[in-house]
Protein backbone atom coordinates (compact mmCIF):
# COMPACT_ATOMS: atom_id res chain seq x y z
CA UNK A 1 0.00 0.00 0.00
CA UNK A 2 1.29 3.20 -0.75
CA UNK A 3 2.15 5.82 1.31
CA UNK A 4 -0.42 8.50 0.39
CA UNK A 5 -2.89 5.34 0.54
CA UNK A 6 -1.98 4.87 3.95
CA UNK A 7 -2.69 8.73 5.66
CA UNK A 8 -6.16 7.86 3.37
CA UNK A 9 -7.03 5.43 5.57
CA UNK A 10 -9.42 6.65 8.39
CA UNK A 11 -8.06 4.79 11.17
CA UNK A 12 -4.69 5.65 10.77
CA UNK A 13 -5.88 9.30 10.42
CA UNK A 14 -7.39 8.42 14.03
CA UNK A 15 -4.25 7.22 15.16
CA UNK A 16 -5.10 3.47 15.39
CA UNK A 17 -1.74 2.42 16.14
CA UNK A 18 -0.95 -0.69 18.43
CA UNK A 19 -0.62 1.65 21.31
CA UNK A 20 -4.07 3.01 20.56
CA UNK A 21 -5.92 -0.22 20.74
CA UNK A 22 -3.75 -0.70 23.65
CA UNK A 23 -4.99 2.43 25.38
CA UNK A 24 -8.47 2.08 24.41
CA UNK A 25 -8.20 -1.77 26.24
CA UNK A 26 -6.30 -0.37 29.05
CA UNK A 27 -9.77 0.54 30.86
CA UNK A 28 -10.76 -3.16 30.46
CA UNK A 29 -8.24 -4.56 32.01
CA UNK A 30 -6.59 -5.42 28.76
CA UNK A 31 -2.90 -5.56 28.35
CA UNK A 32 -0.09 -6.91 25.73
CA UNK A 33 0.81 -10.39 25.65
CA UNK A 34 4.59 -10.46 25.39
CA UNK A 35 4.81 -13.68 23.43
CA UNK A 36 3.07 -12.36 20.13
CA UNK A 37 6.41 -11.42 18.54
CA UNK A 38 5.02 -10.59 15.05
CA UNK A 39 1.43 -9.42 15.66
CA UNK A 40 -0.75 -7.51 18.30
CA UNK A 41 -2.08 -9.95 20.73
CA UNK A 42 -4.10 -7.84 24.04
CA UNK A 43 -5.10 -10.24 26.63
CA UNK A 44 -8.13 -9.28 28.79
CA UNK A 45 -9.99 -10.75 31.65
CA UNK A 46 -12.87 -12.62 30.90
CA UNK A 47 -15.35 -10.24 33.13
CA UNK A 48 -14.03 -7.58 30.78
CA UNK A 49 -14.18 -9.57 27.34
CA UNK A 50 -17.98 -9.09 26.11
CA UNK A 51 -17.18 -5.49 26.60
CA UNK A 52 -13.92 -4.99 24.71
CA UNK A 53 -15.38 -7.19 21.72
CA UNK A 54 -18.26 -4.90 21.52
CA UNK A 55 -16.12 -1.59 22.13
CA UNK A 56 -13.78 -3.33 19.61
CA UNK A 57 -16.84 -4.46 16.59
CA UNK A 58 -18.60 -1.47 17.17
CA UNK A 59 -15.85 1.68 17.54
CA UNK A 60 -15.49 4.20 15.03
CA UNK A 61 -11.67 3.93 14.90
CA UNK A 62 -11.66 -0.10 15.05
CA UNK A 63 -14.32 -1.44 13.24
CA UNK A 64 -13.78 -5.46 13.77
CA UNK A 65 -16.26 -6.46 11.87
CA UNK A 66 -14.67 -9.89 11.20
CA UNK A 67 -14.38 -12.92 14.13
CA UNK A 68 -11.93 -15.19 12.02
CA UNK A 69 -11.63 -17.96 15.03
CA UNK A 70 -12.01 -18.61 18.32
CA UNK A 71 -8.70 -21.23 18.99
CA UNK A 72 -8.65 -22.84 22.35
CA UNK A 73 -5.40 -23.39 23.83
CA UNK A 74 -4.13 -26.15 26.21
CA UNK A 75 -0.66 -25.05 27.79
CA UNK A 76 -0.37 -28.52 29.48
CA UNK A 77 3.31 -29.50 29.42
CA UNK A 78 4.03 -26.41 27.63
CA UNK A 79 8.05 -25.32 28.91
CA UNK A 80 7.59 -22.95 31.88
CA UNK A 81 4.15 -22.45 31.76
CA UNK A 82 3.09 -20.90 34.98
CA UNK A 83 -0.10 -19.22 33.94
CA UNK A 84 -3.95 -20.93 34.11
CA UNK A 85 -3.96 -24.47 31.82
CA UNK A 86 -6.03 -22.98 28.87
CA UNK A 87 -6.74 -19.72 26.90
CA UNK A 88 -8.99 -18.90 24.27
CA UNK A 89 -7.77 -16.49 21.50
CA UNK A 90 -9.60 -14.83 18.92
CA UNK A 91 -7.67 -13.28 15.61
CA UNK A 92 -10.06 -10.00 14.67
CA UNK A 93 -9.82 -8.36 11.09
CA UNK A 94 -11.70 -5.22 10.16
CA UNK A 95 -12.87 -5.43 6.48
CA UNK A 96 -13.02 -1.80 6.70
CA UNK A 97 -9.28 -0.63 7.42
CA UNK A 98 -7.85 -3.86 7.13
CA UNK A 99 -6.11 -4.24 10.08
CA UNK A 100 -5.86 -7.08 12.63
CA UNK A 101 -5.58 -7.72 16.17
CA UNK A 102 -5.53 -11.12 18.68
CA UNK A 103 -7.81 -11.27 21.77
CA UNK A 104 -6.51 -13.42 23.96
CA UNK A 105 -8.69 -14.76 27.49
CA UNK A 106 -6.98 -16.79 30.15
CA UNK A 107 -9.21 -19.90 31.12
CA UNK A 108 -8.76 -21.96 34.76
CA UNK A 109 -9.13 -25.40 34.42
CA UNK A 110 -11.64 -25.91 37.68
CA UNK A 111 -13.34 -23.19 35.85
CA UNK A 112 -13.38 -23.98 32.45
CA UNK A 113 -15.81 -21.05 31.26
CA UNK A 114 -16.22 -18.00 28.89
CA UNK A 115 -18.62 -16.00 27.99
CA UNK A 116 -20.26 -16.41 24.60
CA UNK A 117 -19.78 -14.35 21.58
CA UNK A 118 -22.50 -15.32 19.43
CA UNK A 119 -24.62 -12.45 19.26
CA UNK A 120 -21.39 -10.53 18.78
CA UNK A 121 -19.98 -11.86 15.91
CA UNK A 122 -22.68 -15.07 14.00
CA UNK A 123 -19.15 -16.70 13.08
CA UNK A 124 -18.64 -17.35 16.61
CA UNK A 125 -21.71 -19.74 16.74
CA UNK A 126 -19.85 -22.75 15.30
CA UNK A 127 -16.61 -21.70 16.35
CA UNK A 128 -17.44 -21.93 20.24
CA UNK A 129 -18.92 -24.97 19.54
CA UNK A 130 -16.16 -26.46 17.98
CA UNK A 131 -13.75 -24.97 20.80
CA UNK A 132 -15.97 -26.53 23.64
CA UNK A 133 -15.71 -29.97 22.03
CA UNK A 134 -12.22 -30.31 20.97
CA UNK A 135 -11.26 -28.35 24.31
CA UNK A 136 -14.10 -28.88 27.19
CA UNK A 137 -14.26 -24.99 27.55
CA UNK A 138 -17.72 -23.84 28.08
CA UNK A 139 -19.04 -20.81 26.45
CA UNK A 140 -22.16 -19.38 29.05
CA UNK A 141 -24.70 -18.08 26.80
CA UNK A 142 -24.66 -19.93 24.22
CA UNK A 143 -27.57 -20.80 22.88
CA UNK A 144 -26.63 -24.68 21.71
CA UNK A 145 -23.09 -25.82 22.60
CA UNK A 146 -23.27 -29.17 21.23
CA UNK A 147 -20.59 -31.05 19.72
CA UNK A 148 -19.95 -29.88 16.27
CA UNK A 149 -16.97 -32.28 14.48
CA UNK A 150 -16.75 -35.63 17.27
CA UNK A 151 -19.85 -37.45 17.10
CA UNK A 152 -22.46 -37.40 19.78
CA UNK A 153 -21.57 -40.02 21.87
CA UNK A 154 -18.13 -39.06 21.89
CA UNK A 155 -16.80 -38.79 25.56
CA UNK A 156 -14.00 -36.36 26.50
CA UNK A 157 -12.15 -33.44 24.35
CA UNK A 158 -9.74 -34.88 22.76
CA UNK A 159 -7.70 -31.55 21.89
CA UNK A 160 -6.66 -31.56 25.19
CA UNK A 161 -3.21 -32.42 26.07
CA UNK A 162 -4.05 -35.60 28.38
CA UNK A 163 -6.58 -37.39 25.74
CA UNK A 164 -5.14 -40.60 24.55
CA UNK A 165 -5.38 -39.53 21.31
CA UNK A 166 -5.36 -43.50 20.27
CA UNK A 167 -8.40 -44.25 21.86
CA UNK A 168 -11.15 -45.25 19.37
CA UNK A 169 -15.10 -44.56 20.21
CA UNK A 170 -17.64 -45.87 18.19
CA UNK A 171 -20.84 -44.56 17.14
CA UNK A 172 -23.79 -46.75 17.64
CA UNK A 173 -26.23 -44.34 16.26
CA UNK A 174 -25.89 -41.73 14.13
CA UNK A 175 -27.61 -37.96 14.36
CA UNK A 176 -28.84 -36.67 11.28
CA UNK A 177 -27.25 -32.73 12.27
CA UNK A 178 -30.64 -31.00 11.16
CA UNK A 179 -31.63 -29.53 14.44
CA UNK A 180 -30.73 -26.04 13.52
CA UNK A 181 -32.03 -26.24 9.38
CA UNK A 182 -34.90 -27.08 10.54
CA UNK A 183 -35.50 -24.40 12.96
CA UNK A 184 -34.47 -22.23 10.01
CA UNK A 185 -36.93 -23.53 8.04
CA UNK A 186 -39.47 -23.20 10.60
CA UNK A 187 -38.64 -19.51 11.30
CA UNK A 188 -39.24 -19.07 7.43
CA UNK A 189 -42.69 -20.38 7.71
CA UNK A 190 -42.09 -24.32 6.09
CA UNK A 191 -43.61 -27.23 8.07
CA UNK A 192 -41.15 -30.13 8.79
CA UNK A 193 -43.43 -33.37 7.71
CA UNK A 194 -41.07 -35.99 7.86
CA UNK A 195 -37.72 -36.43 10.13
CA UNK A 196 -34.84 -38.02 8.83
CA UNK A 197 -34.04 -41.02 9.61
CA UNK A 198 -31.61 -42.41 11.90
CA UNK A 199 -29.35 -45.01 11.12
CA UNK A 200 -28.25 -48.07 13.51
CA UNK A 201 -24.68 -47.77 12.66
CA UNK A 202 -21.47 -49.37 13.50
CA UNK A 203 -21.97 -52.96 15.23
CA UNK A 204 -20.70 -52.71 18.96
CA UNK A 205 -19.24 -55.49 20.51
CA UNK A 206 -20.48 -57.05 23.99
CA UNK A 207 -17.28 -55.60 25.86
CA UNK A 208 -18.22 -51.88 24.23
CA UNK A 209 -21.53 -52.38 25.53
CA UNK A 210 -20.74 -53.11 28.79
CA UNK A 211 -18.39 -49.98 28.72
CA UNK B 1 -34.67 -76.98 -47.47
CA UNK B 2 -36.01 -80.03 -46.58
CA UNK B 3 -34.62 -82.56 -45.03
CA UNK B 4 -34.58 -85.98 -43.46
CA UNK B 5 -33.57 -85.85 -39.61
CA UNK B 6 -31.06 -88.38 -38.73
CA UNK B 7 -31.49 -90.47 -36.30
CA UNK B 8 -30.23 -90.17 -32.73
CA UNK B 9 -28.72 -92.68 -30.81
CA UNK B 10 -29.66 -94.16 -27.73
CA UNK B 11 -26.18 -93.46 -26.02
CA UNK B 12 -25.73 -89.71 -26.76
CA UNK B 13 -27.81 -88.41 -28.60
CA UNK B 14 -26.68 -84.95 -27.93
CA UNK B 15 -23.28 -85.83 -30.49
CA UNK B 16 -26.26 -85.03 -33.43
CA UNK B 17 -26.65 -81.64 -33.08
CA UNK B 18 -22.56 -81.01 -33.62
CA UNK B 19 -21.63 -77.71 -32.41
CA UNK B 20 -25.36 -75.99 -31.94
CA UNK B 21 -24.04 -76.20 -27.55
CA UNK B 22 -21.54 -76.54 -25.14
CA UNK B 23 -21.38 -77.66 -21.83
CA UNK B 24 -20.32 -75.55 -19.05
CA UNK B 25 -21.35 -75.51 -14.60
CA UNK B 26 -23.83 -72.71 -13.62
CA UNK B 27 -20.62 -71.41 -11.44
CA UNK B 28 -18.56 -70.90 -14.85
CA UNK B 29 -21.73 -69.07 -16.45
CA UNK B 30 -22.76 -67.10 -13.76
CA UNK B 31 -19.49 -66.01 -12.76
CA UNK B 32 -18.33 -64.98 -16.18
CA UNK B 33 -21.46 -62.72 -16.18
CA UNK B 34 -21.05 -60.80 -12.94
CA UNK B 35 -17.50 -60.61 -13.24
CA UNK B 36 -17.66 -58.66 -16.89
CA UNK B 37 -20.80 -56.02 -15.66
CA UNK B 38 -19.66 -54.85 -12.21
CA UNK B 39 -21.73 -51.13 -11.35
CA UNK B 40 -19.46 -49.36 -8.86
CA UNK B 41 -20.80 -47.27 -6.02
CA UNK B 42 -17.89 -44.64 -5.55
CA UNK B 43 -17.90 -43.73 -1.74
CA UNK B 44 -15.38 -40.96 -2.27
CA UNK B 45 -14.52 -39.15 1.03
CA UNK B 46 -10.51 -38.15 -0.12
CA UNK B 47 -8.11 -37.63 -2.71
CA UNK B 48 -8.32 -41.23 -3.74
CA UNK B 49 -11.72 -40.63 -5.12
CA UNK B 50 -10.00 -38.02 -7.65
CA UNK B 51 -8.17 -40.95 -9.07
CA UNK B 52 -11.33 -43.19 -9.20
CA UNK B 53 -12.19 -40.39 -11.51
CA UNK B 54 -9.15 -40.73 -13.41
CA UNK B 55 -10.49 -44.34 -13.41
CA UNK B 56 -13.44 -43.89 -14.80
CA UNK B 57 -12.69 -41.61 -17.63
CA UNK B 58 -11.20 -41.88 -20.90
CA UNK B 59 -7.73 -41.74 -20.03
CA UNK B 60 -7.61 -45.01 -18.46
CA UNK B 61 -11.33 -46.04 -19.09
CA UNK B 62 -12.59 -48.85 -17.13
CA UNK B 63 -15.02 -49.21 -19.56
CA UNK B 64 -12.52 -51.99 -21.05
CA UNK B 65 -13.07 -54.33 -17.92
CA UNK B 66 -17.04 -53.91 -18.12
CA UNK B 67 -17.22 -51.45 -14.89
CA UNK B 68 -18.00 -48.64 -16.66
CA UNK B 69 -21.75 -48.05 -15.13
CA UNK B 70 -21.12 -45.48 -12.17
CA UNK B 71 -24.21 -45.68 -9.96
CA UNK B 72 -24.96 -43.11 -7.32
CA UNK B 73 -27.43 -45.05 -5.51
CA UNK B 74 -26.36 -48.05 -3.75
CA UNK B 75 -29.46 -50.60 -4.84
CA UNK B 76 -28.33 -50.03 -8.46
CA UNK B 77 -25.13 -51.26 -7.72
CA UNK B 78 -23.22 -54.62 -6.86
CA UNK B 79 -19.42 -52.88 -6.58
CA UNK B 80 -18.63 -50.82 -3.50
CA UNK B 81 -15.42 -48.95 -3.87
CA UNK B 82 -14.45 -47.27 -0.81
CA UNK B 83 -12.18 -44.08 -1.44
CA UNK B 84 -11.08 -42.03 1.25
CA UNK B 85 -10.37 -41.41 4.86
CA UNK B 86 -14.04 -42.70 7.05
CA UNK B 87 -13.97 -41.31 10.46
CA UNK B 88 -16.32 -42.78 13.01
CA UNK B 89 -19.06 -40.29 12.17
CA UNK B 90 -19.10 -41.55 8.88
CA UNK B 91 -18.81 -45.43 9.69
CA UNK B 92 -22.38 -45.97 10.33
CA UNK B 93 -23.28 -44.13 7.07
CA UNK B 94 -21.14 -46.32 5.43
CA UNK B 95 -22.61 -49.54 7.12
CA UNK B 96 -26.02 -48.33 5.78
CA UNK B 97 -25.05 -48.12 2.45
CA UNK B 98 -23.44 -51.43 2.24
CA UNK B 99 -26.46 -53.16 4.12
CA UNK B 100 -28.38 -51.33 0.83
CA UNK B 101 -27.05 -52.92 -1.74
CA UNK B 102 -27.94 -56.04 -2.98
CA UNK B 103 -26.31 -59.52 -2.95
CA UNK B 104 -23.84 -60.52 -4.87
CA UNK B 105 -21.77 -57.61 -3.60
CA UNK B 106 -18.44 -56.93 -3.27
CA UNK B 107 -16.35 -54.42 -1.64
CA UNK B 108 -12.43 -52.57 -2.89
CA UNK B 109 -11.22 -50.46 -0.03
CA UNK B 110 -9.02 -47.97 -2.32
CA UNK B 111 -6.08 -46.39 -0.73
CA UNK B 112 -4.09 -46.37 2.82
CA UNK B 113 -6.96 -44.43 4.77
CA UNK B 114 -9.33 -46.99 3.93
CA UNK B 115 -7.27 -49.73 4.30
CA UNK B 116 -5.70 -48.75 7.68
CA UNK B 117 -6.83 -45.54 8.46
CA UNK B 118 -3.19 -44.44 6.61
CA UNK B 119 -2.02 -41.38 8.28
CA UNK B 120 -4.50 -40.94 10.92
CA UNK B 121 -3.40 -42.71 13.62
CA UNK B 122 -5.85 -40.20 15.69
CA UNK B 123 -9.37 -40.59 18.06
CA UNK B 124 -11.66 -40.10 15.00
CA UNK B 125 -10.50 -42.35 12.17
CA UNK B 126 -11.80 -45.44 11.39
CA UNK B 127 -8.12 -47.80 11.46
CA UNK B 128 -9.87 -49.44 8.41
CA UNK B 129 -12.96 -49.80 7.08
CA UNK B 130 -13.10 -53.83 7.64
CA UNK B 131 -13.93 -52.85 10.99
CA UNK B 132 -16.90 -51.81 9.57
CA UNK B 133 -17.95 -54.09 6.46
CA UNK B 134 -16.18 -56.99 5.00
CA UNK B 135 -13.79 -56.12 2.17
CA UNK B 136 -12.55 -58.10 -1.09
CA UNK B 137 -9.39 -56.26 -2.53
CA UNK B 138 -7.37 -53.82 -1.04
CA UNK B 139 -5.16 -50.97 -2.91
CA UNK B 140 -2.11 -49.72 -1.87
CA UNK B 141 -1.06 -46.36 -2.26
CA UNK B 142 -1.65 -42.64 -1.13
CA UNK B 143 -3.53 -42.19 -3.08
CA UNK B 144 -3.27 -45.35 -5.38
CA UNK B 145 -2.97 -44.25 -9.25
CA UNK B 146 -5.84 -45.30 -11.63
CA UNK B 147 -3.56 -48.73 -12.87
CA UNK B 148 -3.95 -49.29 -9.11
CA UNK B 149 -7.63 -49.34 -9.02
CA UNK B 150 -7.49 -51.13 -12.66
CA UNK B 151 -5.83 -54.05 -11.05
CA UNK B 152 -8.05 -54.17 -8.27
CA UNK B 153 -10.96 -54.86 -11.00
CA UNK B 154 -9.39 -57.26 -12.66
CA UNK B 155 -8.00 -59.03 -9.07
CA UNK B 156 -11.90 -58.94 -8.27
CA UNK B 157 -12.46 -60.14 -11.67
CA UNK B 158 -10.31 -63.18 -11.03
CA UNK B 159 -11.77 -63.52 -7.31
CA UNK B 160 -15.54 -63.78 -8.84
CA UNK B 161 -14.27 -66.14 -11.22
CA UNK B 162 -13.59 -68.42 -9.00
CA UNK B 163 -16.94 -68.20 -6.66
CA UNK B 164 -18.94 -71.05 -5.81
CA UNK B 165 -22.22 -70.72 -5.41
CA UNK B 166 -22.51 -73.49 -2.46
CA UNK B 167 -19.95 -71.50 -0.77
CA UNK B 168 -21.20 -68.27 -1.08
CA UNK B 169 -24.83 -69.92 0.50
CA UNK B 170 -22.66 -71.15 3.08
CA UNK B 171 -21.27 -67.51 4.42
CA UNK B 172 -24.80 -65.84 4.24
CA UNK B 173 -24.32 -64.46 0.71
CA UNK B 174 -27.20 -65.14 -2.15
CA UNK B 175 -26.36 -67.53 -4.69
Amino acid sequence: MSAAADTACPAIQAGLTAEAILALLAPLGGAKDPADRWGLTVIVPREQLRAAMQLLRDGETTRFDLCLDVAGIDYLGYPDWRGPRFAVSYPLKSTVFRHRVTIKVQVDEDDASVPSLHDVWSSCDWAERETWDQYGIVFAGHPNLKRLLNHHEFVGHPLRKDYPCQKRQKLSVNDPMVDQLQAKLRALGYEILEQPAVTPGMPLTQKEIAK
Amino acid sequence: MVYKPVPATAAAPEVNLGDAFVTTTVDAVVNWGRRNSLWPFPFGTACCAIEFMGMVSSMFDVSRFGAELVRFSPRQADLLIVAGTVTYKQAPVLRRIYDQMLEPKWVISAGACATSGGFYDCYCTVPGIDEIIPVDIYIAGCPPRPEAFLEAIVQLQKKIDRENRNERAIIGGAA
